[in-house]
């Protein structure tokens, strides 16, 4: 990105609708940009047709595609039924990240990840795949959807209570995780006697046979103060108060901010109040997504290349591009030993991300699963870069370092396609979204 | 948005410098050279987990004790004198190699290690040794995990801790922000060669991403050039090969200070013997000892052994009778072995009296995560009071 402009940062003009210019025009990055933030990656067609599109037509079809998603969904839900083993949840997902890759909403599936980092649910607790499915499809209903149904959904979720060893819901021992996860999770932090009377609310729920049951005899039924209310609570009251709070609002956008906008700085809360009020409201997903996708601010210096890419964002953007079915079981394991085991993030924080998924081991795990996925192997049966190179009558090196880097091809660039490719993949700039 | 051939140069020369940086190969070649005493930032840890509970009283066999005998008649241990510690104890017949790192002072025995309060359980007490925390339910991180945090410098960016081995990796090494590979061979963290070749204007997150890929670069050549000199003799044991691996990522200097590796097969099975134990039991003896000593050979050849320390752990020992399976059921303390140059070798502690034993388990006289604090603020330099959420009063394991 050549061109440089000074921060917007005035909220209103940051959080207004981008209308291209001669400082800060739409271009191939732009249209990269967008497709690494509110998507996995481009394809070259779609970088192409998002150029001639400009930016605002081309977020109309990322926010709400006119292909029948749902019908997409229910497809997808049919075959991932899990046959055999359903304990084991490799298959499942292996399932969503052939749903990452092949589905006409990409942003859909995109904030599906966003929420199952920030509602963790861990198949290494759980232990039982329609559980996960279960819990997968609520985050995908409500991903661009109501927060609240989202949150008072998540409360009556057997991978959750399971997630946080919470099986079993005595009203002589209460657990406290689940819901120290709900208070401080949404509120950025809670005080010990609120997680305490909270988790007498939720006494009463047990897990059995895979179902959430609840037995009245082991609830705790007496009043309660959380939050400074008073009432005989129960767990999705727990919930409800949760949304009542002020912070909730501000703690969601914030992190919002960092998966959309930018994990480098921290934006000050005068930046973010307009975001924090709009959303307090009614908790529309697809709105505040929709501000922060279309906004100055997104299409800005301080945006571009401000996060690092997670270990699912760096394959499949490396795959989308290559347009050849991808086998995603042995690429989920692979992801996996890149540090993101989805259906297992680390339970309650989900993962830590930025700065954190590079090191020179996972750099060494990345560059080598490029190099694979560029090859006939255990990930893409018919691996050939250089044909679709060609399909889109480009050089190889130009190709490739316009679709993976929206960048010019290094002097006496790469004929061979697949050193072409590899090359691109191994620039740094490429670790970034 | 074309590259110039200048801006081309101008990366090429920016990334030169960033490889000088990150390259340490001229500490590796004084410090073979020369031999010089190991820096204290520089010690490595090695933690081996024996999975399935270990049988302390065939490991180290207190052949002198004649309720040893009678308790167990088909599966004592008549060991040869080569392998006496003390006039009470010995290596099993089959651990020559653990005999001989003995008698260099290079061994420390710790008797009497576990957790009190075991509920002989492989998953709880596996769980417990993982976490080191034993208020349930325990944190979402394991105790190398949170010492590997302690060693991550995302500045750098360097890599503090792996596991290598082919099981999943076992919840220790669950960290909260690094990642911690799973490596199976040295290979894995050696990728094909590629220049930085862009000229993006540096934003300060993509220095960091080149600096990332330039280690990673850095490490792959080093660890070329090491798989290429050839190792050392090791057995053809699976341990052996993960330890040869081990020693490879020492030597290329690959910057790792935690590496965990196991022996058993990560699940139930491997040491948990309920039946039909000797020939199982002789046998992962055999490949833990004759693993260890390779490994401590290989890496006496260039002096490398002085920085390393290898502990190992299993979830628990095992009841002093065998049962009528010709096995042993889940007992209570066991010993832990540390192997290494800077360790103090001998027997730490007493061995837990047979005449006085907690449901057929060898009583606890030593709380693992004394054994944790220990290597973790002597060997490591870290503070064990911030890994391991309270104070735990070290045990004479390293030389002053």
């Amino acid at each position: 990105m050549a061109d440089e402009h000074k921060t917007p940062l005035d909220p209103r003009q940051a959080w207004a609708r981008y209308e291209p210019d001669a400082r800060c025009p739409w271009n191939l990055a732009r249209a990269g940009h967008l497709y690494r933030r509110a998507a996995f990656g481009g394809t070259w067609m779609q970088l192409q047709r998002a150029l001639a599109d400009g930016p605002q037509k081309t977020l109309d079809g990322l926010l709400r595609p006119a292909a029948d998603v749902a019908a997409f969904n229910r497809q997808l839900d049919d075959y991932e039924t899990p046959p055999g083993d359903d304990r084991n949840a490799t298959e499942l997902r292996a399932w969503w990240l052939q749903r990452m890759l092949r589905t006409p909403h990409p942003l859909l599936e995109k904030m599906t990840l966003f929420w199952h980092g920030h509602c963790t649910a861990n198949n290494a607790k759980v232990e039982s795949a329609p559980a996960m499915q279960r819990y997968l499809q609520l985050l995908r209903r409500h991903a661009l959807g109501d927060f609240r149904s989202l949150l008072i959904g998540l409360v009556q979720e057997v991978a959750l209570f399971a997630t946080f060893d919470a099986k079993a819901n005595r009203k002589a021992l209460p657990n406290a995780g689940f819901p120290r996860w709900l208070l401080e999770a949404q509120l950025g932090a809670a005080s010990e006697q609120d997680v305490r009377e909270a988790a007498r609310a939720f006494t009463g729920w047990f897990v059995q046979l895979d179902q959430l049951r609840f037995i009245e005899r082991e609830h705790d039924a007496g009043a309660k103060k959380i939050l400074g209310r008073e009432g005989t609570f129960g767990a999705v009251d727990v919930a409800r108060l949760v949304l009542e709070q002020p912070a909730t609002s501000a703690t969601l956008v914030r992190k919002l901010y960092r998966w959309l906008i930018s994990e480098t700085a921290e934006p000050d809360a005068q930046l973010l109040a307009p975001l924090v009020t709009a959303f307090a409201e009614n908790y529309d997903v697809l709105a505040l997504v929709e501000t922060m996708l279309r906004s100055n601010l997104f299409f800005a210096p301080e945006a571009y290349r401000q996060r690092v890419k997670s270990p699912v964002e760096y394959a499949l953007g490396l795959a989308l591009g290559l347009e050849v079915p991808v086998a995603t079981q042995p690429l989920g394991d692979a992801l996996a030993g890149l540090g993101q085991n989805l259906l297992h993030p680390p339970a309650g924080t989900g993962w830590s991300g930025g700065r954190n998924w590079l090191n020179p081991a996972t750099v060494a795990g990345r560059l080598k699963l490029a190099d694979a996925l560029l090859r006939n192997g255990p990930y893409i049966e018919n691996s050939n870069p250089s044909a679709v190179a060609q399909k889109h009558g480009q050089s190889a090196a130009t190709f490739f370092a316009q679709l993976y880097l929206q960048g010019g091809a290094p002097a006496g660039g790469e004929p061979d396609a697949r050193r072409a490719a590899y090359a691109a993949a191994a620039q740094p700039e490429f670790q970034l979204a | 948005m074309n590259t110039s051939r200048r801006d081309f140069l101008k990366a090429s020369v920016k990334v030169g410098a960033l490889l000088s940086l990150a390259a340490s190969a001229p500490r590796l070649l004084t410090r073979s050279a020369l031999a010089l005493p190991p820096g204290k930032d520089q010690t490595i840890l090695i933690v081996l987990q024996l999975s399935g509970g270990n049988d302390g009283l065939n490991t180290v066999v207190p052949f002198a004790d004649d309720l040893y005998h009678s308790s167990r008649p088909t599966l004592r241990q008549v060991v040869v004198k080569a392998h006496r510690i003390s006039d009470q104890l010995a290596f099993h017949p089959r651990m020559e190699g653990f005999a001989r790192l003995f008698g260099a002072g290079q061994l420390a025995v710790v008797q009497g290690v576990g957790y009190a309060k075991s509920d002989r359980n492989h998953p709880t007490a596996m769980h417990l040794w993982h976490t080191a925390e034993p208020q349930p339910p325990g944190p979402s991180t394991g105790w190398l995990g949170r010492a590997a945090d302690r060693l991550w410098d995302p500045g750098a960016p360097n890599l503090p801790a792996a596991f290598v081995g082919a099981i999943p990796q076992p919840f220790a090494s669950s960290s909260g922000c690094v990642v911690v590979p799973s490596l199976r061979s040295a290979h894995d963290l050696v990728c094909p060669p590629e220049e930085q070749t862009t000229a993006e204007q540096g934003t300060s997150l993509l220095d960091y991403a080149r600096r990332a890929t330039a280690a990673a670069q850095v490490n792959s050549r080093r660890l070329e050039a090491v798989l290429q000199s050839g190792a050392g003799e090791y057995p053809p044991y699976r341990l052996a090969d993960e330890l040869r691996t081990i020693a490879q990522l020492i030597r290329a200097e690959a910057g790792i200070r935690i590496f965990f590796t196991e022996l058993g097969g990560g699940g139930i099975g491997g040491f948990d013997n309920h039946a039909g134990q000797l020939g199982n039991h002789c046998s992962l003896l055999e490949q833990l000892s004759a693993s260890i000593a390779a490994f401590a050979r290989d890496l006496q050849r260039d002096h490398l052994f002085d920085r390393v320390a290898l502990m190992t752990f299993s979830e628990f020992g095992r009841t002093l009778h065998e049962n009528g399976r010709r096995g042993t059921g889940h007992g209570l303390a066991a010993p832990v072995f540390v192997v290494g140059g800077g360790v103090q070798g001998g027997l730490v502690g007493a061995h837990p009296a047979l005449t006085d034993l907690d449901q057929d388990g060898q009583k606890v006289h030593t709380d693992f995560r004394r054994v944790y604090a220990t290597v973790l603020d002597r060997w490591l330099g870290l503070d064990s009071r911030a890994i391991l959420g309270a104070s735990h009063a070290a045990v004479d394991l390293f030389r002053a």
